[in-house]
């Protein structure tokens, strides 16, 4: 329950005040990396210790997430297409067998056609995950966002105490 | 004023680190667990079986692993294992895991059972599984492949209708593929021999010879001597070159005469099958003695060939050969698991690799066993190991009855020609008792001696299967007896005094078309008896058997030799010809190179001849 409570403080303070809506696309974008890309691989790490360490809004790395997971289940068959077409392509052949045999990258399981695809579709699409979000969140708080934050649910969703180890990680 | 923007959260590092040690902590206490998962379902997945492990260890330290309670079942009979080991040390290199790579310097097995009974069924091999479909392919291929005569039977009927469909003859597919690559040598060759433009060779080289031996070299003066002389060395090196290539494709076109002359056997050997088939329908029984030995010991014997030609299937397709990319399912996940390509590079590690390992039997209450096993060269690459894998064990295991066990496996995946073998014999094992398929009756072999041996080199097979023993003892259903046909009850009769078994089964030709012939000691005695209890009526009908077969597959079979023989000699009158005719052009050409050369000496540089 503590944790729910935390993902939609995390959620509603992100959309409203904590961070710029370039601070919120930048989470977004690096959280849809995690959600679309299967889970254990190492890039996940690094990922993970980007929306961490970098000055971007932390829970907008967890809304990407959570935006982007499903998606991820849903778009696995194009992954798969995408990732074995490209291990495939006989001028790669060549990177993928030094890749494939130097230490610590074999990790990435990057020579998985689902987690490469996916990897490659993030990255494609991260500029355009980056901007859309960040006219999205421009938006929403334009229009929506005051009668959200005056609501009672947000209300008594702020009066909780169970955000306050989230607020380390609130951009400044 | 506008601050600056800062991109690092530095104190986030703080937490982070938290987490990270969270991390290791939930490796720590989750790694062993998951990692023995992780082992019994790829183990389970890639043998096609139930793997259970009782514990597994990660030593990080010592870069090692400990395994205790390992079991593998046995995937055609559920409640046994083929294999139980006590405990396993396994001694792991440290450099290649950081490319995710498994190389184990040397594995340690102690306490190893086979063939126990298990507690629990093991649960069947997933059907959609490479193994499993594997294990269901090498099944239907032994019933698809094997039509063992049948003894069981009463009342023969000589007269019974026997109606064939060509489509289920297999001499009409194996004359048919055939014949596809009759045609296709047939093309090869005379491509071959238009390629080599032995004609224009010699009509040209022939002219120059006439004109050469018409030039007088007074006339011709040095240059024009010269120049014929060049000519005249030209012509005999396009002339050697195109005899080697005539050589070669003499070589060629007899390697293909071979292979047609095999494809020759395997349609005649079809065709002995179809003659069984054919008396299957009319259900006449077969009392010839191979057919015997065939009839009681085909079903055991193919049982044993046909499991260890499902675990050279599975090397084969876990063990490719080469340096190909490879195509793997990708690991099992809640997301879709796709395919994992491998890339293996020349000089690097193997994704697998078992250095050594051997089998210990002194530990705990074996140590009067003497016996050794050891095995290596097991790897997922070959082609990179460069050796090839094996496994040997010799000795005996002692207790109140001693086994004699003498084994050696080899698979070697990398070269021009992969190919795995097995050599197994064990003196002193209990059999267990042998059913006859439709007799009311069962031999339990006892105490004996086991031969096995099984070789698959491309689509090559053969193998032998061999038992011994000099206690058997018979045990017949005594209610299905009572009822028994007059054929069964002679068998019984006969069998019943004996107390030696021979039998020996080889096993011959290809997976798509393999033989197999089966004897034994029992099969001539039986033969004899039941020839002259209804010879006579059964040749009527084992004649129409034949003829129905010979009559939709003779003349097709006919011309198909014909056709081979035909190309055969045509490919071998014609080379010679060729070659004389080569031979022929070149030795003129020599003689006026000589006469040229000789007369012109003193003023030319002459050629080497």
């Amino acid at each position: 329950m503590l944790t729910v409570i935390k993902l939609l403080q995390s959620l509603f303070r992100t959309l409203h005040s904590e961070g710029s809506p370039r601070q919120v696309a930048a989470g977004i974008m690096l959280g849809a990396g995690i959600g679309l890309t299967p889970l254990l691989s190492a890039h996940n790490l690094v990922l993970f210790a980007a929306i961490v360490l970098l000055n971007v809004s932390f829970g907008g790395g967890m809304l990407g997430m959570a935006l982007f997971t499903p998606l991820g289940f849903l778009l696995d068959p194009l992954f798969d297409r995408v990732g074995l077409a490209l291990l495939e392509v006989m001028g790669l052949r060549g990177l993928w067998t030094d890749w494939y045999n130097i230490p610590l990258l074999p990790y990435t399981n990057f020579n998985n056609s689902v987690t490469l695809g996916s990897f490659v579709v993030w990255v494609v699409a991260a500029v355009p995950i980056y901007f859309l979000a960040k006219r999205g969140l421009t938006h929403y708080r334009a229009t929506y966002g005051e009668r959200v934050l005056n609501s009672r649910f947000m209300k008594g969703l702020k009066a909780s105490k169970a955000y306050n180890v989230y607020s380390w990680f609130v951009p400044q | 004023m506008k601050r600056p923007r800062k991109i690092f959260r530095w104190r986030a590092v703080g937490p982070l680190l938290f987490f990270g040690l969270v991390l290791v902590v939930l490796y720590l206490v989750f790694a062993d667990r998951i990692a023995q998962h992780e082992t019994e379902a790829t183990l389970s997945e890639a043998l096609g079986t139930e793997v259970d492990l009782a514990s597994l260890r990660i030593r990080e330290t010592d870069a090692a692993v400990d395994l205790a309670g390992l079991q593998i079942a046995d995937p055609r009979n559920p409640n046994r294992n083929l294999l139980e080991a006590g405990t396993i040390t396994i001694d792991l290199d440290p450099v290649p895991l950081a490319e995710k790579k498994i190389v184990i310097d040397d594995l340690r097995l102690s306490g190893l059972r086979f063939l126990t009974a298990r507690k629990t069924p093991a649960r069947p091999a997933d059907p959609n599984s490479p193994a499993g479909k594997l294990l269901r392919e090498t099944e239907q291929w032994a019933k698809d492949k094997f039509d063992f005569p049948k003894l069981a039977l009463g009342r023969i009927d000589s007269a019974r209708s026997l109606v064939l469909n060509p489509d289920q003859l297999a001499t009409v597919k194996a004359a048919k593929s055939l014949i596809g690559t009759v045609d296709s040598t047939r093309v090869a060759f005379e491509r071959g021999l238009a390629d080599l433009q032995v004609r224009p060779l010699v009509d040209s080289s022939t002219a120059l010879a006439a004109r050469l031996a018409q030039s007088d070299p007074k006339q011709l003066g040095v240059a024009g001597v010269k120049a014929a002389l060049d000519d005249a060395r030209q012509a005999i090196d396009r002339i050697k070159q195109a005899r080697v290539k005539l050589a070669v494709l003499d070589t060629t076109a007899r390697k293909s005469f071979g292979i047609l002359q095999q494809g020759l056997q395997d349609v005649d050997a079809a065709r002995q099958r179809d003659y069984t088939f054919a008396r299957g329908l009319l259900q006449l029984p077969s009392f010839d003695a191979p057919n015997i030995g065939a009839a009681l010991f085909g079903t055991p014997s193919i049982d044993y060939f046909q499991q260890a030609l499902y675990y050279a299937r599975i090397l084969q397709r876990y063990v490719p050969p080469g340096l190909q990319p490879w195509n793997r399912p990708g690991p099992a996940r809640v997301r879709m698991a796709g395919t994992s390509v491998e890339f293996p590079k020349e000089k690097a590690y193997p994704r697998f690799l078992l250095r050594k390992g051997e089998v210990d039997l002194a530990a705990g209450a074996a140590l009067e066993h003497h016996f050794k096993a050891s095995f290596g060269g097991i790897t997922s690459q070959p082609e990179l190991y460069g050796r090839p894998a094996t496994l040997a064990a010799s000795g005996r295991l002692a207790g109140e009855r001693p086994i004699g066990i003498e084994f050696a496996l080899m698979s070697r995946h990398f070269g021009k020609a992969p190919k795995d073998s097995l050599v197994a014999a064990v003196e002193g094992v209990s059999l267990p008792a042998i059913a006859f398929p439709g007799l009311p009756f069962e031999v339990d072999p006892g105490r004996s001696r086991v031969g096995f041996r099984f070789n698959l080199a491309g689509d090559r097979i053969d193998g032998s299967w061999e038992v011994a023993s000099d206690q058997v003892t018979w045990h017949a259903d005594s209610s299905r007896l009572r009822t028994a046909s007059l054929v069964e009850g002679i068998i019984w009769k006969v069998v019943t005094g004996l107390t030696q078994l021979r039998v020996r089964a080889e096993l011959g030709g290809t997976v798509s078309n393999p033989t197999l012939k089966v004897s034994s000691n029992l099969d001539e005695a039986i033969a004899v008896r039941l020839r002259g209890l209804v010879g006579e009526e059964l040749a009527k009908g084992e004649q129409r058997a034949r003829d129905a077969v010979d009559s939709l597959v003779g003349q097709q079979v006919a011309a198909l030799q014909a056709r081979v023989s035909d190309l055969q000699a045509q490919a071998l009158q014609r080379l010679p010809l060729e070659k004389s005719q080569l031979d022929e052009v070149q030795k003129k050409l020599e003689t006026e190179l000589k006469r040229l050369a000789g007369s012109a000496a003193g003023g030319l540089k002459l050629p080497k001849l």
